[in-house]
């Protein structure tokens, strides 16, 4: 959490300085609500760089968006073989970890800046990073938060866009954000970045929330909340529901 | 259409669900068993999370076992006196089987000693019924009929202490056998997801020595009352009983056994067995491939509390 607002410390005070070309942009909806039929939607980040009044820095600008799930803490264990079968024997555990992230940029990240400039502010499938892990060696964690971002690739809740950001014309820009059906719940933000000679010259941070809402969610609920009410509520249904069908289903004799 | 499992916490196609449900349900009509032992694997290899499959398939066996209760009560073929010995050993072994799976599940193991258990047990079940269903089919095809078992009038059984007697069972035996046989069941339900009856129905037979007339009947009474109790202690300490997901299967395995009975009546025993077995080994041999082989990700990721 201290990085989280560390960073978005970091984001507030960046537009103050002084020269820079003004950027805005905004979101297409501030809430995302993921019911029981939805398959994934598209979250639209948009925004335009404001020209400054100087043009003597005519440098290459790049915008680059991210879009942060809420912090979780991720257990990853690691099989090794023994005895000719595959077995968990390594457990590390790494907090504060986006469950979602999404990067999109206007061309590779590598080409925008260096890679200390990312790691300071975790853009990119290889600077996003935990607030702690659960060892000391630093070689490890990262072997084990590069599982994490493989997972969560496969689950298509980890992204890197390197052209994502759609240029409409000189100024007006959009970036299409995936936002899968497992996207976990929780306060999310979208950040845009402008980089200018490799540096972020502007940026501006907008909170979004995603939200299980219908029937799953009440389902979830009741599990979380009672328990024992729910555990008794499946066995009736089973009762019922075997019941019924030897009602239905009379075998002859 | 993509429904989203709230315990699961994955999207899954409603009609596999119930097309699951349906052919274990088949299956188990036909044959005559649960289906637990198909289910629980079928679920892990479609990737619902192994404590989810284990703890969801038990309350599928506590519907498709329901009906089968309910019809050998009206046939008056239950030993209740039995069955309430069978079940307080069930009850304390379910309640210490999801109290180890817990334990299992914080250590990252639940997974592995779900997959080991079953090659085990499903390795050793079904290589007994594949001898037993060649040797019956040899026999029948020469035409010399296997020499009945010896009758055994007295086992180390009858020489424990505490006997009670059994009235519908006609036995007047140790309390302890039915106790212990009723633990390891419920044991085995709350970490596998079975019912167990492929191991309670020989073990009445052969250790217990009940009359075949009450065994069917008193076993699905345990069974129903033991999966009912694995359901709850489940959902109260695990969180892992996905309402939905079992309403699917549920839905799917009784229509499926209605039509597997219907089939089954129509084939002879040997050959229902031999297929059986071919069916546990070829499940037991699926699941010993993937703790063999070379996983795709030998890293795995648990997010807490989402």
């Amino acid at each position: 959490m201290k990085r989280a607002v560390l960073l978005a410390l970091m984001v507030a005070l960046l537009p103050t300085m002084a020269g820079a070309d003004d950027l805005v942009s905004g979101l297409s909806q501030d809430q995302i609500q993921i019911t029981s039929n939805y398959t994934g939607s598209d979250l639209v980040v948009f925004g335009a760089i404001e020209q400054s009044t100087d043009t003597s820095d005519a440098g290459k600008r790049d915008v680059v968006v991210v879009v942060r799930g809420p912090a979780a803490t991720m257990e990853i264990r690691r099989k090794n073989r023994i005895a000719g079968i595959w077995i968990n024997n390594r457990e590390i555990t790494l907090s504060g970890m986006p469950a979602y992230y999404y990067v999109a940029s206007t061309r590779a990240l590598a080409k925008i800046a260096q890679p200390d400039m990312l790691d300071r502010y975790q853009i990119g499938l290889d600077h996003v990073k935990p607030e702690s892990a659960s060892t000391h060696s630093s070689s490890k964690a990262e072997q084990f938060r590069q599982a994490v971002v493989r997972e969560r690739v496969r689950a298509h809740l980890f992204a890197e866009a390197s052209n994502g950001v759609e240029f409409l014309g000189y100024s007006l820009f959009r970036v299409h954000v995936p936002v899968p059906a497992g996207a976990p719940r929780g306060q999310y933000t979208a950040e845009v970045y402008l980089f200018k000679n490799g540096v972020v010259t502007s940026a501006q941070s907008t909170p979004l929330f995603v939200d299980q809402i219908g029937l799953e969610r009440n389902l979830f609920n009741f599990a979380h909340n009672e328990p024992f009410a729910y555990g008794l509520a499946t066995v009736l249904m089973a009762v019922l529901l075997g019941y019924l069908s030897s009602l239905i289903f009379r075998q002859p004799g | 259409m993509e429904i989203y499992l709230p315990i699961a916490e994955m999207s899954v196609h409603w009609l596999i669900i119930l097309a699951m449900g349906g052919a274990v349900g088949f299956l188990s009509g036909m044959f005559g068993v649960g289906g637990g032992f198909l289910l629980t694997p079928l679920l892990i290899f479609y990737g619902i999370p192994s404590e989810v499959a284990v703890a969801t398939t038990a309350s599928h066996i506590t519907a498709s076992s329901m009906a089968g209760a309910i019809a050998q009560w009206k046939r008056r073929s239950v030993d209740l006196a039995m069955a309430g010995i069978l079940l307080a050993g069930g009850l304390v072994g379910t309640a210490f089987g999801v109290w180890l799976f817990k334990l299992l599940r914080e250590a990252g193991q639940s997974e592995f000693v779900v997959s080991a258990g079953y090659v085990i047990l499903l390795g050793t079940v079904g290589g007994l019924m594949l001898n037993e269903s060649l040797a019956a089919l040899r026999a029948s095809r020469s035409g010399n009929p296997l020499p009945s078992r010896p009758a055994q009038h007295h086992n180390w059984i009858h020489g424990l202490p505490f006997k009670m007697r059994f009235r519908q069972s006609r036995l007047y035996i140790s309390v302890f056998p039915p106790l212990v046989l009723g633990f390891a069941v419920g044991m085995l339900s709350a970490i596998m997801g079975v019912g167990g009856g492929f191991i309670l129905v020989p073990a009445m037979i052969y250790l217990l020595r009940m009359p075949t007339s009450v065994v069917m009947g008193t076993s699905l009474v345990q069974i129903l009352c033991v999966t009912a109790a694995t359901t709850v202690l489940q959902a109260t300490s695990n969180y892992t009983v996905d309402i939905m997901l079992a309403g699917l299967l549920i839905l799917g395995g009784v229509v499926g056994a209605q039509f597997g009975v219907r089939i089954g009546a129509r084939m002879r025993g040997e050959q229902i067995r031999l297929l059986l077995a071919m069916l546990v080994l070829g499940v037991s041999l699926r699941l010993l491939i993937g703790l063999v082989l070379t996983p795709e990700d030998i890293f795995s990721v648990a997010v807490e509390g989402q």
